[in-house]
């Protein structure tokens, strides 16, 4: 069966591509190697870090630079985007909250203020106005899970002027059980009994630290996140944020499931374990594409193609020993550092970043891949993601925010 | 120098590599006092950068028949003296299509000479042992070699040499040696934790710094030339034999495969380095590596290459040797006193990890002559302790002393253990790390060195918080503030980015991309307070140290 549209790659670009395809009646299939990003990032959306007003700054930058994907998709997609998927996201009860107007600073696992656009509601009673409003916060976590450590998270808050005291709670008796990680932690709090003991002991430590708010780590429920802050914030007595922390994330996690059920919902298909290998195409038209899975070659095809497997951390660019980047699904033209003594800085926290990772595919303004000389490899594909040349998405803080945009327009796109 | 409080010793230890370690329990163990000074933590130096092979002497039969028999004759007794810290691998020695098939057996005829055992083995009996060696090979010999943990040894002794009661000071780095008249009296030495000046005074200055001996002897006016030949490995993922692999042929780049703990290190190159402390690593000595690799095992560069680094051999040179290679890998015990007319000090240079305690042996017994003590060397049967944050796990099936790969996970499974891994790449138990913790690691790397922290795949991208927060917790109430175990996260991502660098393409550039995700766009690290002041016991800021 041909598809109106197969997307490539299921991280938030690939997802909010094929919401948008399959919101405009096509028949669409999400074919992915595995999951994206969502399941390792912290599960806000970032626009562009630095600025007290992202909006306005990703406008500054798509007049700035034209090759930017801000600049290809257009700020009016990134809003489109953003309403799309804070539509979505209420839906699922999974609000966002926070304006385009205004950044957030939102507290790290170190204790780090880290600045994000939009945040799940779950986590916005962190955010630093609130925390200089002069009254004591507590930051608690489980000994158990060794992806959160309050007392440094503390400290830090403590050194940037905030008041913070740190507390370990003692995990109830269901949750002692061998392989602890924040997976398992979210299911646990989403049982009634395990939020009641937990609560309890918040509760406790509230009235003796007259704290107005606790810092969880991010675990705090896997499909009723919501649901499961409001009621704890009901058993502490004070407010619930929750604070990201080491992958797998799992506020990346309710991202994917919020958006995959919408896409489910709209007919779209799901196919995961699907590792796109190369693509056939004619006439600058991409007809089929075959996929590796369970031990055979699948063969796919469609009118219309989103690529959007990411850049050298989701697996859509690939560095060879030899100092090639090899764009992995359809072997398209990678645009990025002619050399690889260019690839990288000396110091891995240079604040310039390392080259390589702006590498990617070269688009036009329709989001089509272009080769070495300009000219449109296949007038079917959109490419959308961090898969784009030219931004880095982790330094330049908008690995959401491009993700969300190109998504969005590659979705809108009627080619 | 007048209100520094002397420290009074017999010896002065300089340098914790292997070499000065072994030194420091000798004396100890024959009465005499010994304080061992070192400006990073212990094997910082070469002994912490070598890919962990216990020479059968194989290597050298031809061109160094001494060495030789000294690595033979040692490597039975580090066999009885560290089992915990020796893999018993064997080693093949390998006749390649590359190598010169008339050189087996000269090889033969040189082992027997230089007392070195050594069998041929069938090549169905090879592709029995190790399936993925190159079918092409024509001729296997077995050797003695064996996979060594310098590391964990180095814990070990200096265990034992503190227990034996010489003084072991890491992070004290030599700013001078006093010298009155025509003899060495006593050194200051700074302490890198807190900048403090101390003065040792002392009959003997060992100088053990390996490369940096021609520096330390410059303190005293002496010139020692040590060459530093930088040899360059790389670690990969993946075990592809489990028995130690040399080709065949007189020693050069690349012909070394080292199976040890999870990865199997592949070593090395040989070039000379002017500064010790100044080198990179070249993509074409990588390359080279790798191809030399695809020689032994077919497929090798499909692996994925974990980490690059360097050590630098010390090689003592006495004339102008033509080559790197040629100047021998035997050590020399230099009396200054009959050598240069200065007293009080002495050098031990050249010689290779294998030969650590043959080489304190020979040293140790010329200071006690010197000191008129005339107690035996008991080194060689005194069994070493096990240190606190090393793995007590059950046995192998069959009960070998040695370690076994597979013993890490045993020790996990059997204390269902799997939710208290910090470091998941190495198995590294929230326990064992702060047992170390508690040993008195200085910054993350000292972790590293005594638990394999961060030494995996991932390269540190989730332990290096948990540890960075462990150490918080655990050393706060003694002065480590936030600011240090922020600082000690910077430094440990810098660490590991040094060693990656040389070989990020594939799976390991898609890690350090996802390192930085966590770092960076999770847990932003680039918005915290850098630096911190000096103190709180954390060292991450002397050239000793540095990552760069």
């Amino acid at each position: 069966m041909r598809y109106d549209t197969i997307v490539i790659g299921a991280g938030l670009a690939g997802l909010m591509a094929a919401l948008g395809r399959a919101g405009q009646g096509e028949r669409v299939l999400l074919l992915a190697r595995g999951h994206g990003a969502t399941h390792w990032a912290s599960g806000q959306i970032d626009l562009l870090a630095g600025a007290a007003n992202p909006l306005a700054a990703v406008e500054r930058l798509a007049v700035e630079r034209p090759e930017h994907p801000y600049a290809r998709a257009g700020v009016l997609a990134l809003e489109a985007g953003v309403a799309r998927l804070r539509a979505l996201c209420a839906d699922a009860a999974y609000p966002l909250a926070g304006n385009l107007h205004q950044r957030l600073l939102l507290p790290t696992a170190l204790g780090a203020l880290r600045p994000t656009t939009l945040a799940p509601a779950t986590m916005v009673a962190g955010e630093s106005r609130q925390l200089a409003d002069g009254r004591p916060t507590l930051i608690a976590g489980f000994p158990e899970l060794r992806d959160f450590f309050p007392p440094l998270a503390a400290a830090n808050l403590r050194a940037q002027g905030f008041p913070a005291d740190d507390r370990y709670l003692t995990l109830p008796p269901a949750g002692r059980q061998q392989g602890f990680d924040p997976l398992v932690l979210a299911r646990l709090f989403e049982r009634a009994e395990f939020r009641t003991e937990v609560g309890r002991q918040l509760a406790a430590e509230v009235r003796r630290g007259g704290y107005a708010r606790v810092g969880l780590p991010a675990v705090l429920g896997l499909r009723h996140a919501t649901a499961v802050v409001r009621d704890l914030q009901a058993h502490a007595g004070a407010l619930i944020f929750e604070i990201p922390t080491l992958p797998p994330s799992v506020p990346g996690m309710r991202l994917y499931y919020a958006l995959e059920e919408a896409l489910l919902r709209l007919g779209g298909r799901v196919q995961l374990g699907a590792f796109v290998r190369r693509g056939e195409g004619r006439d600058a038209t991409l007809e089929a594409v075959y996929s590796e899975a369970a031990a055979r070659e699948q063969r796919h095809t469609a009118w219309r193609w989103v690529l959007a497997t990411g850049g050298l951390a989701g697996g859509g660019l690939r560095a060879t020993p030899e100092g090639e980047l090899r764009e992995t699904a359809l072997g398209l033209p990678v645009r990025g550092p002619d050399r690889r003594a260019d690839w990288f800085a000396r110091r891995f926290l240079d604040p310039a970043g390392h080259p390589v990772f702006g590498a990617g595919i070269a688009v036009d303004a329709a989001l089509r891949p272009l080769d070495a000389a300009g000219r449109v490899v296949y007038a079917n594909v959109a490419v959308a993601g961090s898969a784009i040349a030219g931004f880095d998405p982790i330094r330049e803080g908008c690995l959401e925010g491009v993700a969300i945009a190109t998504g969005y327009a590659a979705g809108s796109l009627s080619r | 120098m007048g209100e520094m409080q002397p420290i009074e010793a017999d010896v002065l230890v300089i340098g914790g590599g292997a070499t000065g370690l072994g030194c420091a329990l000798d004396l100890a163990l024959r009465g005499m006092r010994a304080i061992l000074v070192e400006k990073g933590d212990l094997t910082h130096g070469t002994t912490g950068r070598y890919h962990g092979l216990l020479h059968s002497g194989g290597r050298y039969v031809t061109k160094d028949p001494q060495s030789a028999s000294e690595c033979a004759r040692e490597n039975a007794i580090l066999r009885r003296i560290m089992p915990h810290c020796i893999e018993d691998t064997s080693g093949f020695f390998v006749a390649t299509p590359w190598d010169d098939p008339a050189y087996g057996d000269v090889f033969v005829a040189n082992c027997h000479r230089a007392g070195v055992p050594v069998a041929e083995i069938g090549l169905a009996e090879m592709l029995r042992r190790e399936p993925l060696l190159n079918p092409r090979i024509s001729r296997v010999f077995e050797v003695a070699d064996a996979a060594a943990d310098s590391f964990l040894a180095a814990r070990s002794v200096a265990l034992a040499a503190r227990e034996a009661g010489a003084e072991i000071l890491t992070y004290h780095h030599v700013v001078d040696l006093i010298r009155v008249g025509d003899r060495v009296v006593g050194a200051v030495v700074e302490d890198l934790r807190d900048g403090t000046l101390k003065r040792i005074a002392c009959a003997c200055v060992l100088n053990a710094t390996g490369a940096w001996a021609g520096a330390i002897a410059r303190l005293a006016g002496l010139t020692v030339t040590v060459v530093a030949g930088k040899g360059t490995m790389v670690a990969m993922n993946h075990r592809m034999v489990n028995t130690v692999m040399n080709r065949c042929k007189l020693p050069d780049d690349g012909d070394i495969l080292v199976p040890i703990h999870t990865v199997a290190v592949i070593g090395t190159t040989d070039v000379l380095v002017p500064d010790p402390d100044v080198y990179r690593i070249e993509p074409e000595e990588v390359h080279l590596l790798l191809d030399e690799g695809e020689k032994l095992v077919p497929g090798f560069k499909t692996y994925r290459a974990l980490r690059a680094w360097a050590g630098v051999r010390p090689l003592y040179r006495e004339s102008e040797a033509v080559r790197d290679r040629d100047i021998p890998r035997t050590f020399k015990l230099l009396d200054h006193e009959t050598r240069d007319g200065v007293a009080g000090i002495v050098s031990i240079v050249g010689g290779k990890w294998t030969t650590y305690r043959l080489m304190a042996e020979e040293t140790v017994n010329l200071i006690a002559r010197r000191l008129g003590n005339t107690r035996p060397c008991r080194t060689a049967t005194e069994t070493l302790p096990v240190p606190p944050f090393e793995h007590h796990g059950p046995p192998a099936a069959g009960g070998t002393r040695h370690y076994w790969l597979g013993k890490s996970l045993a020790t996990v499974e059997a204390g269902h253990a799997y939710g208290e891994l910090i470091c998941e790449c190495e198995l590294v138990t929230r326990e064992r790390l702060l047992a170390a913790i508690d040993s008195g690691a200085k910054n993350l790397d000292d972790l590293r060195r005594d638990v394999r922290l961060g030494m995996g795949p991932c390269q540190g991208g989730w332990c290096v918080y948990r540890a960075a927060a462990l150490l918080y917790e655990r050393r706060h109430a003694a002065g480590l503030s936030h600011a240090h175990a922020n600082q000690a996260v910077l430094h440990m991502l810098q660490a590991r980015w040094k060693g990656l660098l040389p070989v990020l393409w594939g799976d390991q550039v898609r890690q350090a991309r996802l390192d930085e995700l966590i770092y960076l766009g999770v847990l932003g690290v680039q918005h915290l307070e850098p630096f911190a002041a000096p103190g709180g016991g954390l060292v991450t800021e002397h050239p000793a140290v540095a990552t760069e």
